[in-house]
């Protein structure tokens, strides 16, 4: 399997303060999504809608002196984001078990796990 | 539960191990593991990496698996490798506690505007730590199973207090006949009191000094005011007449970044060389005590620091390269945590935090607080890193108190958000102290941390000099 990156994302517009767009849950994780919502916090809050079928409607609001490209640049830096955080969830998904197995044997031979 | 290691191997050439990635400029990613080791590549290897698509001939392939980010057919040793690394790290954890902070008095001849503690009038002997509590102190830090404890006088400013030091060290060195620990002494001072008495002491008990040295005479002049307003000839001339008694290296000196400051670090960094100095640590100032209240934390941001940083680094680089060693202590401890199988001890950078388990600090009433900027946020009305008392509490109930443990477990940077996908957490820290002071509580929203971001910004030059500038890399490693 090879990982396919997502197509670009849809022209934003920027309307009231606020950039309105729909993220595809197939493509996305919520993980990915609410994970890249976290780190843009500083720069816009992402309100997550209700989900339908597989549409997550995302609406990012700004603060008040943003102007109107700083704020159509973060919409695309968060799609960027979002790859990178679909990026983590895969590895995540495949090391999981190996990171568990990596400790166990680091303190197989210490008091921190019983032998018996 | 735990399966038999073949079911790890993967069908797909090669398994990835455990790894965090993160941005490091416009075009490269920055990929690290538990155990330290990093990777700098370009995105597009990043993702034909993650999708087991990086062919075995590329050099990209060979720095991955020799670091541990990935195991293929042959390299079934590699598991159990990086398992000794991973407790090779975590080993130091088990001798806790080596710093022991004793403010023996808060009372101070300087008024500086950054000062961090509440500091007291001269005459004020109220505040001075009791024998009683000096005692009790001695005995908690003896219960600490380090092999190495660092005794640190603070204040207010210490030798104000000078026969408590005298009584402690004199007392130290005879309770340690029985424990026999590496032990070691460090006054915290102004050195505006440093008399003969006081390095004759020094000298005899091997006693080391660190003291403030903010820049060139005007500028710490203006920033750290005394009665006479001469603390930088004051200073100076301690720091000559104790390197004459105790040798070269038995003082250190320290600055801290004001708004003043961020103008004028070459100026800074050339003071430290004209007063013989091969070491400088780059601060900023810290969110605390009479910093706040004269708004001094607040004069500046975390970028404004970042590039005081990155232009401090490049003149000291400069002075390296003239023939003059010189190193950045920051930058040195971020080396140590980049290189050093062990990572590094520094305090503030410490997973799990450093707090009770890397520095404990008794203070001159005997309250026991688990960092030094703990105590500092108390001056503040905030008690949330006060463990204790020493009259009180016993050494078992303070290491398990409620209190410690739930700040340890909630800033196990690993399970925090953003920190648990971040390439630089195995360089990083928790600082729950600097969080609780400036976001409100231990762990703090990363995205609007200056902790997080100073630490980015530093990290992220520091390791783009490593890769690109050879120049640069060759004196760095030499700082580890
Ligand atoms: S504090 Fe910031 S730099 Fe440090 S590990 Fe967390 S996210 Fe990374």
């Amino acid at each position: 399997m090879t990982t396919k990156e997502p197509e670009a994302p849809p022209p934003f517009i920027f309307r009231d303060g606020a950039i309105q767009t729909v993220l595809d849950l197939r493509v996305y994780r919520l993980t990915a999504i609410q994970k890249s919502a976290y780190r843009f916090a500083e720069r816009c809050t992402a309100v997550l809608g209700s989900p339908e079928a597989d549409r997550l409607p995302v609406r990012f609001v700004f603060g008040p002196t943003i102007i109107e490209q700083d704020a159509l640049e973060t919409a695309r830096l968060f799609f960027q984001e979002l790859l990178d955080q679909e990026l983590r969830e895969q590895v995540g998904d495949e090391t999981r078990a190996l990171r568990a197995l990596i400790i166990a044997q680091a303190f197989s031979r210490t008091d921190l796990i019983r032998q018996d | 539960m735990f399966h038999d290691r073949s079911r790890y191997q993967s069908s797909r050439g090669y398994q990835l191990a455990p790894f965090r990635f993160s941005p490091l400029d416009g075009s490269r990613y920055i990929a690290t593991n538990d155990v330290g080791e990093y990777v700098v590549l370009p995105r597009e290897e990043l993702v034909e990496f993650i999708s087991h698509a990086l062919p075995p001939d590329r050099e990209a392939y060979k720095s991955l698996k020799s670091r541990h980010f990935m195991f293929d057919e042959y390299s079934r040793v590699a598991l159990e490798l990086l398992a000794l690394k991973y407790r090779t790290r975590a080993e130091q954890l088990a001798s806790f506690t080596g710093l022991h902070i004793f403010v023996v008095t808060l009372r101070c001849d300087h008024s500086c505007p950054y000062c961090q503690v509440s500091r007291q009038a001269e005459g004020r002997l109220d505040f001075d730590m009791s024998q009683e509590h000096a005692d009790q102190a001695l005995n908690f830090m003896f219960r600490s199973p380090s092999p190495a404890l660092k005794i640190e006088f603070q204040g207010g400013e210490p030798l104000l207090h000078f026969e408590r030091i005298r009584y402690i060290v004199e007392r130290a060195k005879a309770l340690n006949q029985v424990h026999g620990r590496d032990l070691q002494f460090v006054i915290a001072s102004n050195l505006s009191r440093l008399t003969d008495e006081v390095l004759a002491f020094c000298r005899e008990h091997g006693v080391l000094l660190s003291t403030s040295l903010d820049g060139p005479e005007a500028l710490h002049n203006a920033q750290r005011p005394v009665r006479g307003g001469d603390s930088h000839q004051r200073t100076i001339d301690a720091i000559r007449r104790a390197r004459q008694t105790l040798g070269p290296d038995a003082v250190s000196a320290l600055m801290t970044t004001t708004q003043a400051s961020l103008e004028r670090v070459e100026d800074i960094i050339d003071e430290y060389v004209r007063q013989g100095f091969h070491g400088i640590f780059l601060r900023n100032v810290s969110p605390y005590g009479f910093a706040v209240r004269q708004r001094a934390s607040r004069q500046y941001g975390v970028e404004a620091w970042v590039e005081f940083y990155k232009r401090g680094l490049a003149h000291i680089l400069r002075i390296n390269e003239q023939g003059y060693p010189l190193q950045e202590e920051f930058t040195a401890i971020l080396l140590q945590k980049l290189f050093s199988p062990r990572g590094s001890t520094y305090v503030d950078l410490q997973s799990p935090s450093g707090i009770g388990i890397g520095a404990l600090v008794y203070n001159y009433d005997g309250a026991v607080y688990a960092s030094d900027e703990g105590r500092m946020l108390a001056e503040m009305g905030d008690f949330s890193f006060r463990l204790g008392h020493l009259s009180r509490d016993s050494y078992e109930s303070i290491m398990t108190s409620e209190t410690l443990l739930t700040h340890l477990s909630d800033t196990m940077p690993e399970g925090a958000p953003m920190c648990g996908d971040c390439a630089f957490l195995p360089y990083c820290g928790a600082d729950p102290v600097f969080h609780q002071a400036t976001l409100g509580d231990a762990v703090g929203h990363k995205a609007f941390s200056a902790f997080c971001k100073k630490q980015m910004g530093v990290l992220r030059h520091l390791i783009g000099l490593l890769e690109d500038d050879s120049r640069a890399r060759d004196i760095l490693l030499g700082w580890r």
